[in-house]
């Protein structure tokens, strides 16, 4: 790119870093060695220049607005004394190369973590806002001062025309860890990707910063992203967490999987942690955790919906529509009696397409294909291959029905011997 | 994960004081080992085999007791890149680039890749060496020890490759047993060990500098950083990574130790004149018996794989960290194009320059040996600003004291590798 002098419209931040500052009566100021950008705009603005004075080592400020023209110098207003000021950063604000410029962001469209190459910044009417974000080969042949050489040979040996890889600053999460820390209430973007894309994201990240990101989610996202996290990297955030938020967003989990990361946790944390959850859910989970994990007893939730034989189809539909947000499971409603003994189970689909006055008795199918509590996983998994279920429920030796196993909880037992 | 979850309810407190010491200690240590012990492994590879070989048969015994000087020098450089990566979680070139930016950054990954590759392509060299005394011609040792070493990784988890390398440690061991096949006088083994003798005679200099460079190394400091971050340890584990390097650092120099003391107490004693890791364990079948020559032919074929194929892999995940490349092991191909692009690569180019008859290959491991001299000085100049930056290192940062000894074990690495440089050009 040309630097000539008439106003560009967009610029590059390696492009404006080291550039030589000049006021309108041609007195040098020094160099520019950052700028100092606004994050309360969706573009950012940039409102500072800190710039190293000649002879001088440590930097120093003055605002953006003193610059007239941006060219192969920056011009700027002859800078009063008051202009200039100590090159600190105050809240909502941060720095492009300290906090951005080769460091490590989240591309939160594209569910990736990468580094930038370069800024690329939109100068209008003397207003310069952030815009994308260059983690390509070219910004990072730009860096270099090769990215002409590049394009030609690019252009030459493989008729390619090499274009930037930019990501607009909407989709850009800085991980940067001080400013991180400062930018989280205003804009956590890392909300915005799918619960998997996320967990993938934390468990990439390195330790500091996987905890720190974690700890920026709100309790929900928090809750969904651990669900697909590595166990072992379940309990190591968790580990760092106090109890009570450690407990609110162990709460947001299913049952099982509450049960599956706080059996992995040591005695005493998981105690802790116990008695901050809600009674209802505490107990839920104790119960879970007495049964080895491998084991039916382990995998199942206890979050599933039951109603005694002579409730109607359409009690049972009203009670799915309520619950639904809380289930594990609702493509079946199990039928038992007061003890919990196991009648029959009716498929959602059954009972969508049955009369709402029908009892579920009538509709219910009786040959009930259960597991014990003991079953091990792999008996388990011929099961669900066999039958094609959703989910098998979990009974005692009395066929008092304790739980379901889900297929989704299945596979994650399972998934790790398929293979690659 | 426990085995019955009904153990985590029942109360267990007292028991677990009384397991705590000694035992937990060492199990914590052996669950945490592993960076230390392999980084250091592979640094005995085809070509510091050579050099040790070359150093016993042509000076004797003389050159033992700088082994001792290396092991401290050893464990100072790789204790601040434990401590690094165990603090910041992050890589050395990912530290290297947010500090320094992306120009340094670039070269210094050329440069990375260049010497590795040099490296690479001697680790091939000791392969087909190696195979060669049984009798394998290097048309098809070469390119079947690459395939297996491109389908380990490319195939592969992370657990299975780092239980492949870890039983390839094991093998070292072959040296050690040479070493007492031969039965040597211990007596003057030890005296000489512990006295040292310095001859100012160019060519004793010469293979001086060959030993510490060989044995550090720039790669180095790059795997074992990202192997400790790969752990995932914590600043609280800091001191078992830190046994780990001790470890792994003597381990190292022991197996130097028995290389140079074998080749010292035969080949030097019967005035052979060798020029190659291969030339050695030849002349060792007449002098030691035809086991012991086995046994040092498989320790080069064992180390040749080995760092065949750490070297290609350290430098891919190096330059993709430095980058931001996706880089795992534990992701296909297709999502991680430029992880294993440069992986196959190099492991490519140093199959196939092997292959090419009539290679100069005593120059090409020479000149990688001397960009490996080079590129070190900058390396351990980018650790120490690094180490001491207390906004990485918090603080973890070096004391005074730490920083004068690792200042001054640098300048005298700086000394020795210009030296090197200097007169493999001149």
């Amino acid at each position: 790119m040309v630097v000539n002098s008439s106003p560009q419209v967009f610029l590059f931040l390696s492009q404006i870093l080291g550039k030589k500052i000049i006021d309108l009566t041609g007195r040098r100021w020094g160099r520019v060695s950052d700028l100092v950008v606004t994050t309360a705009d969706l573009y950012p603005s940039v409102t500072g220049v800190l710039f190293i004075p000649t002879g001088r080592k440590t930097p120093s400020r003055f605002p953006w607005h003193r610059i007239t023209e941006v060219g192969d110098r920056l011009v700027v207003h002859p800078l009063a004394p008051e202009d200039q000021a100590e090159a600190t950063v105050a809240e909502g604000e941060l720095l492009l190369k300290d906090s951005l410029l080769d460091k490590q962001i989240v591309d939160t469209q594209g569910a990736k973590i990468l580094r930038v190459n370069d800024l690329h910044l939109l100068n209008v009417n003397h207003h310069l806002r952030l815009v994308h974000v260059d983690v390509g080969l070219r910004g990072l042949m730009r860096r270099l001062g090769l990215q002409r050489a590049m394009d030609k040979f690019f252009q030459w040996f493989l008729d390619y025309h090499l274009s930037d890889h930019l990501i607009p600053w909407r989709f850009v999460q800085p991980l940067s860890s001080s400013d991180f820390l400062r930018l989280k209430i205003t804009q956590n973007r890392l909300a915005q990707l799918h619960p998997a894309d996320l967990a993938d994201i934390i468990e990439e990240l390195d330790v500091n910063k996987r905890s720190e990101v974690f700890q920026s989610l709100d309790v929900e996202t928090a809750a969904e992203a651990l669900e697909e996290t590595d166990p072992k990297i379940q309990v190591r955030l968790i580990e760092n967490l106090n109890p009570a938020r450690a407990s609110d967003i162990i709460e947001e989990m299913s049952p099982s999987e509450a049960a599956d990361l706080l059996g992995d946790l040591p005695k005493e944390k998981a105690e802790g942690i116990l008695k901050e959850m809600e009674k209802e859910m505490a107990e839920d989970v104790k119960e879970l955790l007495v049964h080895p994990e491998e084991k039916a007893g382990g995998l199942m939730t206890s979050s599933f919906p039951t109603l005694p034989p002579q409730a109607t189809v359409k009690e049972a539909l009203d009670l799915l529509r309520q619950q639904a947000e809380n289930l594990d499971l609702i493509y079946y409603l199990y039928v038992a009696d007061e003890e919990g003994h196991l009648l029959g189970v009716t498929s959602l689909r059954g009972l969508l397409a049955a009369n709402p006055q029908v009892s579920l008795s009538d509709l219910m199918d009786s040959r009930i294909i259960s597991v014990g509590l003991e079953e091990k996983k792999e008996g388990i998994a011929t099961r669900f291959a066999k039958y094609g279920f959703k989910g098998i429920p979990v009974v005692d030796e009395a066929n008092r029905i304790k739980g379901v196993i889900t297929f989704k909880n299945l596979l994650e037992v399972v998934a790790p011997q398929l293979g690659k | 994960m426990p085995e019955n979850r009904s153990e985590t309810n029942t109360s267990m407190g007292a028991e677990k004081v009384s397991r705590k010491g000694f035992w937990k200690t060492l199990g914590i240590f052996f669950a945490l080992i592993g960076p230390g012990i392999i980084t250091s492994n592979v640094d005995n590879d085809a070509g510091g085999i050579t050099t040790y070989s070359l150093a016993g048969s042509e000076f004797g015994l003389t050159l033992l007791w700088t082994l001792i000087p290396i092991t401290l020098a050893l464990i100072i450089i790789q204790e601040m890149c434990a401590r690094m990566g165990v603090v910041s979680g992050k890589g050395l070139s990912a530290l290297i680039r947010e500090r320094f930016g992306a120009k340094a950054t670039f070269y210094l990954m050329i440069a990375l890749f260049f010497t590795n590759l040099g490296n690479t392509i001697s680790e091939f060299a000791g392969v087909a060496a190696s195979l060669e005394i049984f009798g394998v011609s290097k048309y098809l040792s070469v390119p079947v020890s690459a395939f297996f070493v491109w389908w380990l990784v490319v195939k592969g988890s992370y657990k299975s490759v780092e239980k492949a390398f870890l039983v390839a440690c094991l093998f070292y061991i072959s040296y050690i047993i040479s070493g007492f096949l031969v039965k040597p006088d211990w007596v003057q083994i030890k005296a000489e060990f512990l006295t040292p003798t310095l001859h100012f005679d160019p060519r004793f200099l010469t293979m001086a500098v060959g030993v510490v460079g060989t044995t550090i190394a720039p790669w180095m400091q790059f795997y074992l950083q990202s192997s400790v971050v790969d752990k995932g340890l914590k600043a609280e584990d800091y001191q078992y990574a830190r046994m780990d390097v001790i470890f792994g650092s003597i381990i190292v120099n022991v197996v130097a130790f028995f290389i140079i003391m074998l080749c010292a107490v035969t080949i030097f004693q019967s005035g052979i004149k060798i020029e190659t890791a291969k030339d050695a364990a030849l002349a060792l079948a007449p002098l030691a018996g035809k086991y012991c020559t086995w046994l040092f032919a498989f320790g080069l074929l064992n180390a040749s794989l080995f760092a065949a194929s750490i070297l290609p892999l350290s430098t891919a995940y190096t330059i993709c960290e430095a980058f931001g490349w996706e880089s795992s092991v534990n992701r296909k191909f297709g999502e991680a194009p430029q992880f294993y692009g440069l992986y196959s690569l190099m492991i490519f180019l140093g199959m196939g320059i092997i292959l090419f008859p009539d290679i100069p290959l005593i120059s090409i491991m020479f000149y990688s040996q001397v960009i490996n001299g080079a590129l070190l000085p900058f390396v351990l100049i980018f650790m120490l600003i690094l180490v001491n930056d207390r906004r990485i290192m918090g603080n973890y940062v070096n004391g005074w004291i730490l920083n004068l000894i690792c200042f001054l074990t640098i300048i005298v690495l700086i000394f020795l590798s210009g030296a090197m440089v200097y007169t493999s050009l001149r």
